[in-house]
């Protein structure tokens, strides 16, 4: 049903070819960029700055005292000296095992949690509201609330082990190197599960109610209708949601922190707390930076599917 | 004559629907999971320091005291007096922070939503980077510019640096609320003889509150809990805020457990009061953005 | 109310043109509409006209003022919307209410203006409600009220049945044209349907890809569409094409398919057919025009039926001529089964002669 009329086809042809530039659209443009300024000042200030100075400092021996005008070209020698240092390999296996494991446990949990809510029945939305309570409150209150808990002499979790005659005596979790880092995992679970559980209830909510009537007749088992109606429905939001878990976990740094410092011997050390100590404990600032520039890199790994997750679809909305 | 016609009645027994029964124990395991810990915080925080600490423990404390929190809100006490500043500190670097976060997202948002100029893309994908990346990598060079900008140890520092990590969020959750408001009212409003900025005030914000208030929840809740910025760029007793200054009860009463439970239930009080209250516009904007509809 | 210029007037994004060069003349107190598919470019010129997009190029004037770099709120205009862009968050009064604020008026003259307004469209019952708790031609009638609220000097008009169902739609139609009849407004009404147009408007502008294609009353674009789009946009069902090729056999010409069949042409077709730049045509015709044969007629061409599609008073039936389809209404006295042969005959007096090439109308002049 192509149509061209007489005095169509001259302008047409002799218009398309110019091209308005990129600078000519930003000056005609020029009034919406007033809109973003502020936020975007604020973030070149306490982003954009603090990237490129950690890069800088990572070439340079700094003195403890964060002298800037002493500091020293150093080249590679932070990284090459973070990369042998010994417990770098240790530290890193624990920051894998951290990640991995919160991000696993919190999302089977969060997606049970889901699947088992996701009836109605009286009583839901408090359910919903007692099991996200631990993620509204701050780690901070988490950590104090769990070493209570994992007290070696008065703390509850060892005396019901032995109460239920699972062990003789209470177990010291916190102080031991086989221990600490699985207590301090259990903690984190326990703080983010609800947010998979949020997720994935949203997420449910946009499998179609037909769909699962269809697989119902058609003679779909309850096991059959979730793996091949439910599941597949859901894996954009659990894309997201582990990612989110991933990035969230990778950073974190409260419950180790405050809960074991990185020990006993270094045994509960994440990246995250690790480079605090190096910064701020040790003020090897050239080496701390280095370890950031190297976590940065990874991140941006992370960081590129994150974006991609997270921005499904907006680009296909237009004018 | 008529014939009664037999039909066959299939003997069906009625399964036991176990994907029911499993979901139920489920949701028991993980309600303990989730409530056992707060519960023992909270029984814990009315034992007397003697019944704390006890093997095997009270289970349920004998002779309940309301002690420790008399103590943490009596402001003749030096404790008491120490805990409501370092409350009040929290409460004023959350609320500047998400008052000041609500300005600056407020038309960044409207921009990346409503508008396309050049470079859209890229400001927009740098400003949700910023939640990639630990605080950790930000403190060196942080505490660098606020000792530069003569910000260490007062309030200002902590609010900058909150007001970055809630304002990606904050943009990206009301994005998509400028996203789902036509732009044929404000098209409308237009001819109604509003000017732009009209329009957006008098039609579009009013809208937009719930995207303001979920956003705004998150900003105060973010703020109220930081942990690490506070502790680094705060040596100061005075300026002290909540989560940090708990840790000084720890280390100087350090057997003192009914008394930090006490103030680690304080502590959580406004934050759960505010996600009880206000938990849809918290669970949107939890969700929003991951699951497109 | 005021006469509405477009001169020339062009929208384009980058190499891609919405709006390429329109230009027309709505005359004061006209009822004109724009009509074509969608993406056609006419929600983009009315958007132009009320000014919510910058132009590329051209003027627009409206009255005596040139408005083009004017905001939407100095033109005078008032504009319903497809989804009627009520305010949800205020009351059916305020919504009412608000252009009149927006100018300033005192409150006591805006409170009678809105009564007045409530009162033509017969929505004073809900003047306390709220956007949502109103049904959809409820919510039509207030669009509509908040345009004729101020007493603009144009009514542009976007779409504005095109959410309601099909009998309220009827309903509307006749309410809207009473409304510009006793107003005596100037209205611009887009519309993809083009019954609305051809019922409602004093002229419609048929647009496609951007460019105008046909301005003028919906009798002469019905009776004379100047290109094949036209001819088989406006109308319903469309105007049949037939693609086919012309042969000149003495003075006469006569068209031919493939299948080897000729059907001669009078004399004003055939100085209309040998016109054309090529010697392919496309032979159009209505349904009522032509006349189908159960047996084999001189000056019919033998088509196979396809479908038959009894609607109670008339038969439409569907035949393959070659590869392509015309539409034949039957007294439904008339039965034909599918895949019946069949002749038809086309009226020579009251059929179109398109050029195959340019797609143009041919005309005997």
């Amino acid at each position: 049903m192509s149509i061209a009329t007489g005095r169509a086809a001259s302008p047409l042809s002799a218009r398309s070819a110019k091209k308005p530039n990129v600078f000519s659209r930003m000056a005609a443009h020029r009034t919406d960029y007033l809109y973003v300024l502020p936020a975007l000042i604020v973030m070149m200030v306490v982003i954009a700055y603090p990237i490129y100075y950690t890069i800088e400092l990572s070439f340079y021996r700094t003195p403890p005292n964060l002298q800037l005008r002493d500091k020293v070209w150093a080249g590679f020698d932070n990284y090459t000296a973070v990369l042998s240092s010994s417990v770098f390999h240790e530290v890193t296996l624990n920051t894998v095992i951290w990640t991995v494991a919160s991000t696993f446990f919190s999302f089977v949990l969060g997606l049970g949690a889901a699947l088992s809510l996701h009836r109605e029945f009286i009583g839901r939305g408090l359910f919903r509201a007692l099991l996200m309570i631990p993620y509204v409150v701050s780690a901070v209150a988490a950590s104090y609330v769990w070493k209570w808990l994992y007290h070696s002499d008065f703390g509850v979790i060892g005396a019901l082990a032995v109460q239920l005659g699972f062990t003789s005596e209470p177990i010291n979790f916190l102080d031991n190197r086989q221990t600490v880092l699985s207590s301090l995992i259990v903690v984190n679970i326990w703080r983010e599960f609800s947010f998979a559980m949020v997720m994935m209830m949203a997420g449910l909510q946009t499998v179609p109610e037909q769909l699962l009537r269809a697989a119902q007749v058609d003679g779909a088992t309850p096991w059959n209708r979730f793996w091949h109606v439910t599941f597949p429905h859901l894996k954009g939001v659990s894309m997201v949601t582990v990612l989110l878990l991933m990035v969230a976990n990778f950073n974190s740094i409260i419950i180790p922190f405050i809960m074991t410092g990185g020990g006993p011997a270094d045994a509960s050390h994440i990246w995250i707390t690790h480079i605090y100590q190096l910064a701020f404990g040790r003020q090897q600032w050239g080496a701390a930076a280095a370890y950031a520039v190297i976590l940065f890199i990874v991140m941006m790994a992370l960081g590129y599917f994150y974006v991609k997750a997270l921005t499904r679809g907006d680009e296909a909305r237009q004018e | 004559m008529t014939t009664t016609a037999t039909y066959e009645r299939p003997r069906v027994r009625k399964p036991i629907d176990w994907w029911r029964w499993a979901g139920r124990g489920f949701i028991t395991f993980i309600m303990l999971f989730a409530t056992l810990p707060m519960l023992w915080m909270i029984l814990t925080s009315v034992k007397t320091q003697f019944a704390a600490m006890q093997y095997p423990p009270q289970w349920w404390p004998a002779e309940p005291t309301l002690n420790s929190y008399i103590k943490l809100l009596n402001p003749n006490d030096q404790i008491g007096q120490d805990f409501l500043r370092y409350f009040g500190n929290s409460f004023y670097v959350s609320f500047l922070t998400t008052v000041l976060g609500v300005v600056v997202a407020v038309p960044a948002a409207y921009a990346f939503s409503r508008f396309r100029f050049p470079g859209r893309t890229f400001l927009f994908f740098s400003v949700l980077v910023r939640n990639m990346f630990p605080a950790v990598v930000f403190l060196v060079p942080l505490f660098i510019l606020m000792r530069w900008l003569g910000l260490v140890n007062t309030h200002g520092s902590l609010v900058l640096t909150y007001l970055t990590f809630g304002l990606p969020l904050s943009i990206w959750l009301l994005k998509g609320f400028y996203d789902n408001i036509p732009i044929q009212l404000e098209q409308a409003a237009r001819i109604d003889g509003a000017t732009r900025f009209q329009a957006f005030l008098l039609i579009v914000m009013p809208l937009s509150s719930p995207g303001i208030i979920a956003t705004s929840i998150f900003s105060f809740i973010g703020a109220w809990n930081e942990y690490i910025y506070a502790y680094t760029f705060l040596s100061r007793d005075d300026q002290m805020t909540l989560p940090v200054g708990i840790q000084r009860f720890f280390t100087e009463f350090a057997t003192d457990w009914p008394g930090l439970m006490a103030a680690t239930f304080l502590m959580s009080v406004p934050v759960v009061v505010m996600f009880l209250v206000l938990q849809k516009y918290f669970v949107q904007a939890l969700t929003e953005g991951a699951v497109k509809h | 109310m005021a006469q509405v210029v477009l001169q020339d007037i062009v929208k384009s994004y980058g190499s891609l043109y919405a709006v390429n060069h329109v230009s027309l003349t709505v005359d004061d107190g006209e009822f004109v509409a724009l009509v074509g598919p969608s993406g056609c470019g006419k929600t983009t010129t009315l958007n132009l006209v009320a000014g919510l997009l910058p132009m590329t190029d051209g003027d627009i004037v409206i009255g005596d003022r040139i408005v083009t770099d004017l905001d939407p709120k100095d033109r005078d205009i008032a504009m319903v919307f497809q989804n009627y862009a009520l305010y949800p968050n205020k009351t059916v009064y305020k919504n009412l209410a608000f252009p009149l604020q927006m100018r300033k008026l005192p409150k006591d003259e805006i409170d009678q203006k809105v009564r007045a307004a409530a009162k033509v469209l017969d929505i004073v019952p809900l003047l306390e409600r709220r956007p949502r708790e109103l049904s959809g031609g409820q919510q039509q009638r207030v669009a509509l009220g908040r345009a004729l609220v101020r007493d603009p000097r144009v009514f542009l008009m976007d779409e504005p049945l095109s959410n309601l169902d099909a009998k309220l739609r009827v309903q509307m139609r006749t309410e809207i044209k009473r409304f510009h009849q006793d107003l005596n407004a100037t209205i611009i009404y887009v519309t993809h349907d083009q019954l609305e147009a051809v019922t409602m408007a004093d002229k419609m502008a048929v647009m496609n890809k951007g460019f105008l294609q046909q301005y003028d009353t919906p009798k002469n674009v019905f009776d004379n569409p100047v290109n094949t789009f036209v001819a088989s946009f406006i109308g319903s069902p469309a105007m049949s094409l037939v693609p086919l090729e012309v042969v000149q056999r003495g003075d006469q010409a006569v068209l031919t398919n493939e299948a080897g069949w000729e059907l001669p042409l009078s004399a004003m077709n055939t100085r209309k057919a040998l016109k054309a730049t090529t010697n392919k045509v496309v032979l159009g015709a209505r349904h009522s025009t032509i006349k189908l044969h159960k047996s084999e007629t001189v000056g019919a061409v033998p088509a196979r039926v396809y479908t038959v599609e009894p609607t109670g008073d008339i038969t439409f039936v569907q035949a393959f001529v070659g590869e392509a389809v015309v539409i034949v209404s039957l007294d439904p006295t008339v039965i034909v089964r599918p895949d019946e042969d069949v002749w038809l005959e086309f009226d020579q007096e009251r059929m179109h002669l398109f050029d195959g090439e340019t797609t143009m109308a041919l005309s005997a002049a």
